[in-house]
C-alpha cells in the first residue's frame, strides 16, 4: 500500500510538472503557421463537418479579403470585400451582388481606404463600416445603383483596429463598434510592425469620457527613427510620450474603443458603451437587446497580455466594459491569469477605474478572433433565440504563441446559459484552416447572417492567410461564401 | 551483508517506482498535447446526465473554455482525453503551474470545481461518431 501511495504522489508530481510545462517547451503552432500555399484554394463541403439534419455549400469563392454579407428587400445575398487586409495587402474596396451560380456582379467600390469591416441593409440601402486604415473610419450609404454617401467620417481607426459592424437597430439608427488604435492602449514597436506608426507617428488612442492615468510607462526602441535612443511611453499618448500619475486625459466622441451610433442622415455619432477593445461584431437579439464580439488583449506589445478570452458581451448603454485594465470582467492584475510568461504583470494604467464592468455573456477561446455574429430567429433553421459567431482564427505569433489552432470555425452560443459548442468545423485529428489540414474546408471564417427568411445562414470565409516571418500572408481571390441549411431533423 | 541486501532491494524498488512514474507521466502528456475532439459536429451533441454535470460545464465555459476551449487542443494543452484523476485535476487547478493559473477558491468555489471535475470525466467519454477522424 505504502509503495502504491509513493508510486501515486511521484507520478502526481511529475505529471503535474510535464503537464503545466507543455505550454513552456513547446512552440508555437497557430493555424496560419508554416503553411505553404500555393493556390489555387480547393473548395470541399464535405470537409466540413456539421450537426446531423445540417448541409453546407459554397455560393461563391475567388472573392477577394470578403468581411460580410447582407441581404436587399428580394433576398439577394451582397458581399462586401475589405480592399485591405493585416499584412498591408491593399485591393479595392467592393460591394458586390451575388447572382445564381456564384457569379458576382459590382454594385460600388471604394478608395484606398480600407478596410470595408461588413455591411448591413436596411432603409433600403447598405450600410458600411469602412476601416479607414489611411484616411480615417467611416460609415457609408450604399444605393442599390452603388451611389456612395459618407454617413459619418473622421473616426479613429488610423491604428491596429478599424471601424467595425455595422447594424441597424429597432429605433432606425446605424450602429457600429470602432476599434481601439493598441493592443492595450499602449502605442509601441508592435504597431510599427502593423504597419501604421511610420504613417502615422502621433496617432494613439482616445477614450469617450475623460479618465485619470496611473503614470505607467513602458520603455522600447523607436523604430520611427532606427538607431535612436529607447524613448518611454504612456497609456492614451503618442508614441514617445510619458505620462504623469494623475494627469487627466480628456474624453471626446468619437472616441476608440466603442460601440456609437448615427442617425441614418448623418450627423454626430453618439455614444452607446466604451471600454471595449476591437468590438468587431454587432448583432440585436429577437429581443432588441444589442450583443457584440470583442477580440481580446494580444500577447504583443509594450504591454502585452496573455490568455485573454475573445468576450461576447450584452450591451448595456453607457457602461465601460474594462478596457484596458479588464479582460471580461476582471482585472488584469487579478492573480496570475494575464502575466504574460517571462514579461511584466499588465499593472493598471488608469487610477482610478472609470467603472466596474459587466460580466460577459460568454468567453471564447484565447486568440479566436470571434468576429461577426447573428442570431437565429426560426425555427426553420434551429437553435432560434442562439447566437451564432464566425471565428476568424488565431494570428499566432504575431499576436501571442498558441499551442495549437485555435478558431477556423463557426460557435454556437445559447446566451442565457453562456454554453457553447461548434456549429461548423472542419474534419480532422485536429482543428485549423484547410490550407493547414490539406482539405476543402473552412478557411477563416470572419462574418455570419440568417437570410431574410431565417431558413439559411451565410458564412462569410474571408480565405487564405498565413503566417509567415513577415507576418501575416493573405492570399487574394481564396474568399468563400458558403451557406449552411437544414435538411432534416436535427439531432436535438 | 544483511543491511547491504537490504539496501539494494530498496534502491531497486525506488527505481522501479520512479520508472513506472515516468513511464505513467509520459503517456498522460503524449495523450494530453494531443487533439481530443468532442464538439457536436464531430461526436453529436453533449447531454449531461445528471445537473452536477451541467453545472459543471457551465462552470467550466466560465473558467475553464477560453484557455482549453471545447476541451480540446486549443490555446493551451486537450483535457478531454487526458485521464487524470479527480484530485490531480483540482490539485493542477488551485496550485496553477507553468503557464497555467492558480483558480483560488475565492475565484472558482469547492462545489464548482467538483462540478467541473465531473464534466470533464463525463465528456472524455463522448467520443467522436463513426466514420469521424479524431486525435
Amino acid at each position: 500500500m505504502k509503495r502504491i501511495r509513493i508510486a501515486s504522489a511521484v507520478t502526481a508530481g511529475i505529471l503535474l510538472l510535464v503537464t503545466a510545462a507543455c505550454f513552456s517547451m513547446r512552440p508555437s503552432h497557430g493555424g496560419g503557421q508554416g503553411v505553404k500555399f500555393t493556390g489555387p484554394r480547393r473548395v470541399q463541403p464535405s470537409d466540413v463537418a456539421l450537426p446531423d439534419g445540417y448541409r453546407i455549400e459554397a455560393v461563391a469563392s475567388g472573392l477577394t479579403f470578403p468581411t460580410g454579407v447582407a441581404f436587399d428587400d428580394s433576398g439577394t445575398p451582397y458581399v462586401v470585400e475589405s480592399g485591405y487586409s493585416y499584412g498591408e495587402r491593399w485591393t479595392t474596396p467592393r460591394l458586390v451582388r451575388v447572382e445564381p451560380g456564384g457569379r458576382v456582379a459590382v454594385v460600388a467600390t471604394g478608395g484606398r481606404n480600407g478596410p470595408w469591416n461588413g455591411v448591413a441593409y436596411g432603409h433600403g440601402a447598405f450600410w458600411v463600416a469602412e476601416g479607414g486604415e489611411l484616411e480615417g473610419g467611416r460609415i457609408l450609404r450604399i444605393s442599390r445603383d452603388g451611389k456612395i454617401d459618407r454617413v459619418v467620417e473622421g473616426l479613429p481607426s488610423l491604428g491596429d483596429h478599424h471601424t467595425d459592424g455595422p447594424a441597424i437597430g429597432s429605433d432606425g439608427w446605424i450602429y457600429f463598434g470602432q476599434g481601439t488604435a493598441t493592443n492595450s492602449a499602449v502605442v509601441g514597436e508592435d504597431n510599427a510592425k502593423f504597419g501604421w506608426l511610420p504613417r502615422h507617428p502621433e496617432f494613439h488612442d482616445i477614450p469617450c469620457k475623460d479618465v485619470t492615468l496611473a503614470g505607467r510607462n513602458y520603455e522600447s526602441s523607436d523604430p520611427v527613427h532606427p538607431g535612436g535612443a529607447k524613448v518611454r511611453t504612456g497609456a492614451y499618448s503618442p508614441f514617445g510620450t510619458p505620462t504623469a500619475a494623475g494627469a487627466v486625459v480628456r474624453g471626446k466622441v468619437p472616441c476608440n474603443g466603442a460601440i456609437l451610433r448615427v442617425r441614418q442622415e448623418g450627423g454626430a455619432p453618439e455614444l452607446v458603451a466604451w471600454g471595449f477593445r476591437n468590438p468587431f461584431g454587432l448583432a440585436f437579439a429577437p429581443d432588441g437587446t444589442l450583443y457584440v464580439a470583442e477580440n481580446g488583449y494580444d500577447d504583443r506589445g509594450s504591454r502585452p497580455v496573455h490568455g485573454a478570452a475573445d468576450v461576447i458581451w450584452a450591451v448595456k448603454p453607457g457602461a465601460w466594459y474594462g478596457w484596458p485594465d479588464f479582460s471580461a470582467g476582471r482585472r488584469l492584475d487579478e492573480g496570475d491569469s494575464f502575466d504574460p510568461p517571462g514579461k511584466p504583470k499588465p499593472e493598471p494604467v488608469l487610477s482610478p477605474e472609470p467603472g466596474q464592468p459587466p460580466q460577459p455573456v460568454a468567453a471564447l477561446g484565447v486568440h479566436s478572433s470571434s468576429n461577426g455574429i447573428d442570431f437565429s430567429r426560426s425555427e426553420g433553421f434551429g437553435h432560434r433565440g442562439e447566437l451564432f459567431v464566425a471565428q476568424f482564427g488565431d494570428m499566432a505569433p504575431n499576436a501571442g504563441k498558441t499551442l495549437n489552432p485555435v478558431g477556423y470555425r463557426v460557435k454556437r452560443l445559447n446566451v442565457e446559459t453562456g454554453i457553447s459548442d461548434d456549429f461548423a468545423t472542419n474534419r480532422g485529428p485536429v482543428a485549423g484552416p484547410a490550407s493547414r489540414i490539406g482539405n476543402g474546408g473552412l478557411e477563416r471564417p470572419v462574418a455570419v447572417r440568417f437570410d431574410p427568411a431565417g431558413t439559411a445562414l451565410y458564412v462569410v470565409d474571408f480565405g487564405v492567410m498565413t503566417m509567415g516571418p513577415q507576418g501575416p500572408a493573405p492570399q487574394p481571390e481564396t474568399g468563400v461564401l458558403w451557406r449552411i441549411t437544414r435538411t432534416g431533423r436535427a439531432s436535438r | 551483508m544483511i543491511l547491504e541486501k537490504n539496501g539494494r532491494r530498496k534502491r531497486a524498488e525506488r527505481i522501479a517506482i520512479l520508472s513506472a512514474a515516468l513511464l505513467l507521466a509520459g503517456l498522460f502528456v503524449l495523450v494530453g498535447c494531443g487533439s481530443a475532439r468532442r464538439s457536436e459536429p464531430i461526436a453529436g451533441p453533449f447531454h449531461a446526465a445528471t445537473p452536477e454535470i451541467e453545472r459543471g460545464q457551465r462552470a467550466f465555459m466560465q473558467y475553464c473554455n477560453p484557455c482549453h476551449t471545447g476541451g480540446e487542443a486549443s490555446f493551451a494543452p486537450a483535457l478531454n482525453n487526458k485521464p487524470a484523476p479527480g484530485f490531480l485535476i483540482k490539485l493542477q487547478v488551485r496550485a496553477g503551474l507553468g503557464a497555467m493559473p492558480r483558480f483560488p477558491q475565492s475565484v472558482i468555489s469547492p462545489r464548482e470545481l467538483d462540478n467541473i471535475v465531473a464534466y470533464l470525466k463525463a465528456i472524455r467519454h463522448h467520443k467522436p461518431k463513426a466514420g469521424e477522424v479524431h486525435g
